[in-house]
């Protein structure tokens, strides 16, 4: 005989009701006692950070907003979001490349993405800043042939250039192998969908598929640009001004090392901070823009109406 | 040759669309097999098969979504895909193939909505991107198409925000704002639940009833006997037989034919 329940005759069989009886809540001791560890870790950090003498923080209050840090903050937002811009389009265009169905343009962006995911951004920024001594005249015109515009390297390459080319080198490779994640996560449908109304290749890419790829990215795309904000302070081996480098030529004169880094680390953090909530916002429209179609206030909708214009 | 018995012209016409011995092979997988097929104007086709059979194969072969690796599709007496330059057959540039492709709209089982776009976006997008149509004209007919489809109540929504049945006659809308010469409808049913089925045969059929050439891929046999003029059976790859909807489903000629009609109905 097989045993198909273990409830046995000795079990009590006396229905009993557990109406109007409130139930007793689970108490959770261990949760008490592991967040009374914490506060109390927490609460000497923040003790020291306020009475450490060496944080001299009278002295972190009056080079907050000195002028020499707040340019330096300027360029750092500068070379952010232009490494960012740059490296984002030159993104574009690698990721399409190794979409194509072309084998140059394939390998070719395979090359591109294996020497600029391979070589790390500070090489980057030294070998760019000694272009010259290589390179020593860039010029513009056929290859093999006839030059129409010539400049000499070292005016082209100052310290912000050869910055703003190494970072956003590094930046479009990652942001090709993003982006063309982004593209093959967007089906075959649409593309085809866009060819038999008679998208040409061009247009469907544009009008149908780029807009959803992109959308997929920017959230990986919003990591890359807080990561892009700290890259930045590279920049600093080639005396480029940023924040860090302003907060060091200022502690190379006064020897308070430890407040202007703490100078720096805050407005590193703001900076951050900001561009997290810009991300959270920026997600949380796209998902409301396609949610609240059907609400969209009457007076909008009557214009589109046709029978309303006659 | 068959008449359309839809349209009275003088013999003999021209067919809309021709099909001409058109092959397909996928790897060593021989899809489509010398498959012929003639569709005039006004007339409406439907394509009845097992699956596997090469129905969606031939559809996308018309409008050279996918190559077709022997045989001519011809569309309007030219050849799909080809141009001719004295003697001699030209691939087409990516461009002119654009232009022969506007000419047919295509309606898929997925729907494939643009989902990034309200409803009356995705109906204009053609008309405005390809034609060069200016946006208030677009948006005019766009919302005509809606009513004709029964949704202009849901210009503004997004395609997510619809129900299947919906979503595919806001494609049947968006096909139809590129003023095909021929729609290709590809099991546009067989994605949806069956309460939902109706709506979209009742604005294909009023679209017949308007005159509009079409094949159509499907299941729905009754559909096939009610509005098709020529009902087409494929097997294997193989056209098996084709005939009026009476001489199809009433007294098939082919064994195949018969047992696949007979595991259907
Ligand atoms: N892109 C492709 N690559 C390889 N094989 C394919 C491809 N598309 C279709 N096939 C094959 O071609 C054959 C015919 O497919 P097709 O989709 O045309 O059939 P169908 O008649 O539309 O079937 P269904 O009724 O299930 O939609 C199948 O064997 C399928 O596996
Ligand atoms: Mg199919």
């Amino acid at each position: 005989m097989t045993v198909i329940s273990r409830r046995t005759a000795g079990d009590s069989l006396v229905f009993r009701s557990a109406e109007g009886v409130r139930p007793v809540a689970r108490r959770h001791p261990w949760w008490w006692i592991g967040g009374a560890v914490l506060v109390l870790l927490i609460a000497s950090f923040i003790h020291l950070l306020v009475t450490n003498e060496n944080m001299r923080w009278s002295v972190v209050a009056s080079y907050l907003f000195d002028t020499e840090i707040l340019s330096g903050l300027l360029t750092t937002i500068e070379l952010t979001v232009l490494a960012m811009v740059i490296g984002l389009v030159l993104g574009v265009v690698i990721a399409i490349m190794r979409l194509s169905a072309n084998p140059l343009f394939r390998t070719v962006s395979w090359l591109w993405l294996w020497f600029f995911r391979g070589v790390p951004p500070l090489v980057q920024l030294v070998f760019w800043f000694n272009l010259a001594t290589l390179i020593p005249v860039l010029s513009i015109g056929i290859p093999f042939g006839p030059t129409f515009a010539s400049w000499d390297t070292n005016t082209v390459i100052t310290s912000f250039s050869a910055a703003i080319l190494g970072l956003a080198l590094t930046e479009s490779a990652y942001a090709a192998e993003m982006i063309r994640a982004g593209i093959q996560a967007v089906s075959k449908g649409q593309t085809e969908a866009g060819l038999v109304v008679g998208m040409s290749q061009s247009q469907v890419l544009r009008r149908i598929v780029l807009p959803q790829a992109l959308r997929i990215v920017i959230p990986p795309i919003g990591n890359d640009l807080i990561s892009m904000l700290k890259f930045t302070s590279l920049v600093s081996v080639l005396a480029t001004p940023d924040l860090l480098y302003s907060a060091q030529m200022i502690y190379s004169r006064n020897y308070q090392t430890i407040p202007l880094l703490l100078v720096a680390t805050i407005w590193y953090l703001v900076l951050c901070t900001l561009l997290t909530l810009g991300q959270q916002q920026l997600e949380r429209r796209l998902k409301a823009k396609r949610t609240t179609g059907t609400a969209v206030p009457t007076t909008k909708r009557l214009r589109f109406v046709p029978m309303g214009r006659a | 040759m068959t008449q359309p018995h839809r349209q009275a012209t003088e013999t003999p016409v021209m067919p809309l669309l021709r099909v001409d011995k058109v092959n397909k092979h996928f790897g060593h997988n021989h899809v489509l097999r010398d498959v012929s097929l003639d569709v005039y104007c006004g007339q409406v086709q439907c394509v009845i098969g097992p699956s596997g059979s090469g129905k969606s194969t031939l559809l996308r072969c018309i409008n050279w979504l996918e190559v077709p690796d022997g045989g001519y599709v011809y569309l309007d007496g030219q050849p799909v895909g080809y141009r001719w330059k004295g003697d001699a057959l030209h691939e087409m540039k990516p461009a002119q193939l654009a232009v022969q492709r506007r000419r047919m709209g295509m309606v898929f089982q997925g729907f494939h909505l643009f989902p990034h776009k309200q409803v009356i976006e995705n109906v204009t997008e053609g008309p405005i991107v390809v034609n060069g149509t200016d946006r208030d004209q677009a948006r005019e007919e766009a919302m005509a198409l809606l009513a004709k489809v029964g949704l202009a109540e849901k210009a503004e929504a997004y395609p997510e925000q619809l129900s299947g049945g919906q979503q595919q006659r806001v494609a049947i809308a968006r096909s139809l704002a590129m003023k095909p010469d021929l729609m290709l409808f590809d099991e546009p049913t067989s994605a949806l639940d069956p309460e939902l089925v109706g709506d979209v045969l009742d604005v294909m059929r009023d679209l017949a009833t308007d005159g509009m050439t079409m094949v159509v891929v499907t299941h729905e046999m009754a559909f096939a006997r009610e509005v098709a003029d020529q009902v087409v059976f494929m097997d294997e790859g193989c056209c098996v037989e084709s005939g009026t909807p009476e001489e199809l489903f009433g007294s098939p000629a082919e064994q195949r034919t018969r047992s696949f009609l007979a595991r259907v109905q």
